[in-house]
């Protein structure tokens, strides 16, 4: 099934017109004909504005993934009432930066929201991300709590571990979904990265994902599937995640990783946690299932 | 005493209730996190100037709590201008004469009851003396503040839920355009951020419409007989300096009669001080243009008391004894191991005789994670708050409910404090934790335990599972020393029904002696 059907069954559901929920099948030429070159873009700088320009610039800048009037959703972690320091979210100028970035670039709207763990208002506000996109002035850009009436179920069909997921509608009709996480340490994941940060755009018990938490995650992105990645490494987490709380806990790197290729760019991150992307259960099932490259040796760094 | 063109003197009154009205609820609709960590408003501010609950928690506490300073000056407003309070400014008293018309009366003998609001009150201040805290449940800022946190507010934000999801769902978009907007509108301003659920929703909804109800009976029913709070601003006001004065000789007219809402006007025509809420009613009907309200002399005699001296003194007597049943049941000595109480609350006597079950915590409570009491913490606890981790949970970060206490049953903590206060603490029942009783990875408990060093932890494990296939995954346990019992781990624990990590009392910091046995030994024996 191709983008245009899922997204046609998407909004007659959420219309109440059909009782049939939306499925995404993509098959084994749809990959690899849709799958991005692994080229991973990493950059280092105290300047965080600058930062995001620099490491964006080898993949052709913003405006290679947003099209003027795109719909674009911009997918932070905004998961815990922590403030900017202690690495739990991502950081709020890297999220206000992308945002003015995609206006730059002619986005029609720009959403970002997150479903939190937390209280989702102390999220908002204590990871700094209300405050810092209250201070773009423009209308194009909104952000939320996720609307409970607006999570869909979808059909997962290529999915190993999970058959159906509820996905949030905005997400789903994105023209351009920038995914936005930060990396650090994860108890069952060992790491959350990229794959693992979509897990905000899912409703219902999220709990369950727990159970095969990678491969589900796998499936999850066989749907999600975000034209760029950009994770935050300005400060990353050690242990105690994914909330910590405390700074010993923190690791100032100062870094930004990008590219269009979801699996590389966690495979890359992964590094920086002197791991390896085998490590890794959700990059590896993710690989797997075709939808991005693992192997450090396949994918093209790019220091900028 | 009005000119010709003059605005009646009731239309001052209604726009003052209507005034306090609003007021009230906007600070009820303000008792919420505001996306600071300080609450800006007095949102407690109703019960602050509640001389009954200043009363009774004060004489339970055996000290003047000054946090409830301002119900002095109820209490001297009374004393210069009558029980105005009840007419004018009290918002269970407005909703009354605001939904009078709805409930129809059936009539009655009138005065029958009258008196037992002074006997409630004579127990409830004796009773909170000697250790029986009662005064909540005949409260009437209490009766409605809960009725609305608990019942009325949830229902009604899940009834414009229900209404704008069909709209949104099954609507067509022109439909859309208009409802999405409004309904934007309402969740900005009036509804609640998010769905709430309570214990004793219905239980505290049924209390406030029977008191609704009771109008059914006599205009005011429960102002003019029960309320206790009316009891004693009534005490107060037969000294006070405002007062009505009736006609006489007035032939067959009954008009003030009929009109007055708290029968304060007897065959003569004379005012009780004591009744009279001062709705100036009576004076908009008087053909005779008799009814006057002045500051008279205080030679002027008032009516006795008539109580009746053996209902007074079972009352006192009642709240004497009582009191003392309640030492002797076993929960005196083994307290419900659920019943946790919020961060900052005091020794649970302490805290009870406190508390008067204005809800304001629950109402605050992010989490959604303070509920009711039934009967856990005895018949005289009932709707005071507890913990229920299942529900919800206590907020790392949060400091709301020792904010909006009025009473300091729950101190105000700062963050730093809060963060170390242990409410209770988690136990694993292992018989049913995924990871050990079925060798399914999960730890979700663990992911979201929110002490800087994490309470729970985790081993890894080789176990078989229902398979019999070896299986390597992580068991989560608990660092009792870390574990402050917020109860984020219960909430989020993904097995159906019970979780299977609970959080109980144990280990609770305002109860010295609930120690958690360590390896160092229990102090018994080491001394
Ligand atoms: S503990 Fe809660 S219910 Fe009791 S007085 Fe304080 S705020 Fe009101
Ligand atoms: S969340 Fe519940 S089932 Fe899962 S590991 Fe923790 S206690 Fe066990």
């Amino acid at each position: 099934m191709d983008r245009r059907e899922f997204l046609r069954q998407i909004s007659l559901w959420s219309a109440g017109i059909t009782l049939g929920v939306p499925g995404f099948r993509i098959t084994g030429e749809a990959v690899a004909a849709e799958r991005p070159e692994a080229v991973v873009s990493q950059a280092t700088g105290k300047d965080y504005v600058a930062l995001v320009t620099k490491v964006l610039d080898p993949l052709g800048g913003m405006g290679k993934f947003v099209r003027p009037g795109d719909k674009v959703v911009i997918k932070p972690n905004i998961g815990w009432d922590r403030n900017p320091e202690q690495a739990a979210n991502t950081h709020p100028l890297i999220v206000k930066t992308l945002v003015e970035q995609a206006l730059a670039a002619g986005a029609g709207e720009i959403k970002v929201f997150d479903r939190t763990c937390n209280e989702e208002r102390r999220c908002y506000v204590n990871s700094g991300i209300k405050d810092a996109l209250d201070r773009i002035k423009d209308k194009k850009v909104t952000y939320f709590h996720p609307d409970p009436r607006k999570f869909i179920p979808v059909d997962i069909k290529r999915g190993k571990a999970v058959s159906r997921l509820e996905i949030y509608k905005d997400a789903l009709e994105a023209d351009t979904y920038i995914n936005v996480p930060i990396a650090k340490h994860h108890g069952l994941s060992r790491l959350t990265m990229g794959i693992k940060n979509s897990m905000g755009v899912l409703g219902g018990r999220r709990g369950n994902m727990h159970h095969d938490l990678g491969q589900k995650l796998a499936d999850l992105a066989t749907v999600i599937r975000p034209k760029l990645t950009v994770i935050d490494a300005t400060r990353i987490l050690l242990r105690n995640g994914p909330q910590g709380g405390d700074l010993d806990d923190v690791k100032v790197l100062d870094t930004l990783i990008a590219s269009a290729d979801p699996v590389a760019a966690d495979a890359y991150t992964t590094t920086l946690f002197d791991l390896i992307p085998e490590d890794i259960e959700s990059t590896v099932a993710a690989y797997k299932m075709g939808l991005g490259e693992m192997n450090l040796d396949a994918i093209r760094i790019i220091s900028a | 005493m009005t000119g010709g063109k003059k605005i009646p003197h009731f239309y001052w009154r209604r726009l003052c209730q209507i005034f306090c009205f609003v007021l009230f609820s906007f600070l009820f609709i303000k008792t919420d996190y505001s996306g600071a960590d300080e609450i800006a408003y007095a949102v407690n501010l109703l019960f602050r100037i509640d001389p009954l609950l200043a009363a009774t928690a004060s004489l339970a506490a055996r000290t003047f709590i000054t946090l409830m300073l301002p119900a002095l000056f109820t209490l001297l407003f009374t004393f210069v201008l009558g029980r105005f309070f009840c007419g004018w400014v009290c918002p269970l008293g407005a909703l009354l004469d605001g939904g009078h018309r709805l409930v129809p009366p059936v009539g009655g003998k009138d005065g029958v009851y009258r008196n037992t609001k002074y006997y409630l009150l004579a127990f409830l201040l004796v009773a909170a003396w000697f250790g029986l805290p009662a005064a909540g449940y005949l409260d009437p800022f209490s009766i409605l503040v809960r009725g609305l946190t608990l019942a009325v507010y949830p229902a009604f934000n899940a009834l414009n839920t229900t209404f704008f999801t069909f709209t949104y769902q099954h609507g067509p978009d022109w439909l859309n355009s208009m409802t999405e907007p409004v309904y934007a509108f309402l969740k900005y301003t009036i509804l609640p951020f998010d769905q709430k659920y309570y214990d004793l929703a219905l239980l505290s909804l049924f209390i406030l419409i029977s008191v609704i109800l009771l109008e059914r009976v006599e205009r005011r029913f429960f102002c003019r007989n029960l309320c206790p709070l009316g009891a004693m601003l009534a005490v107060t006001a037969r000294f006070s300096l405002l007062r009505g004065i009736g006609g006489s000789k007035c032939g067959k007219c009954r008009n003030c009669r009929e009109v007055c809402r708290m029968g304060a006007i007897d065959e003569e025509r004379k005012i009780s001080r004591s009744d009279c809420n001062l709705c100036l009613d009576c004076v908009a009907v008087c053909p005779g243009r008799k009814i006057s309200f002045a500051f008279a002399g205080r030679s002027e005699a008032r009516t006795p008391f008539n109580l009746s001296r053996r209902a007074l003194v079972s009352a006192i007597g009642a709240g004497v004894i009582l009191p003392f049943f309640l030492k002797g049941r076993s929960m005196a000595v083994n307290p419900d191991p659920f019943l946790i109480r919020p961060p900052g609350a005091l020794p649970e006597d302490e805290f009870l005789g406190r508390c008067v079950r204005c809800g304001e915590c629950m109402k605050v409570c992010i989490g959604n994670g303070l509920q009711p009491t039934f009967f856990e913490a005895g018949i005289e606890g009932l709707f005071s708050p507890k913990l229920r981790g299942r529900t919800g949970y206590c907020e790392f970060n949060c400091t709301l409910c020792g904010q909006v206490c009025p009473t300091g049953a729950i101190r105000k903590l700062a963050l730093q404090e809060k963060q170390r206060t242990r409410i209770g603490h988690a136990w694993f029942d292992k018989n049913r934790c995924l990871p050990y009783a079925s060798g399914i990875p999960c730890i979700v408990c663990e992911e979201h335990c929110p002490t800087p060093e994490k309470a729970i932890k985790f081993r890894e494990a080789v176990v078989l599972d229902d398979n019999g296939t070896e299986v390597v995954l992580k068991q989560p346990y608990l660092v009792d020393s870390l574990c402050i019992g917020c109860g984020i781990c219960e909430t989020k624990c993904p097995l159906p029904g019970a979780s299977a990590v609970r959080v109980t009392s144990a280990g609770e910091s305002r109860d010295p002696d609930s120690i958690i046995p360590t390896t160092g030994g229990t102090g018994y024996l080491g001394g």
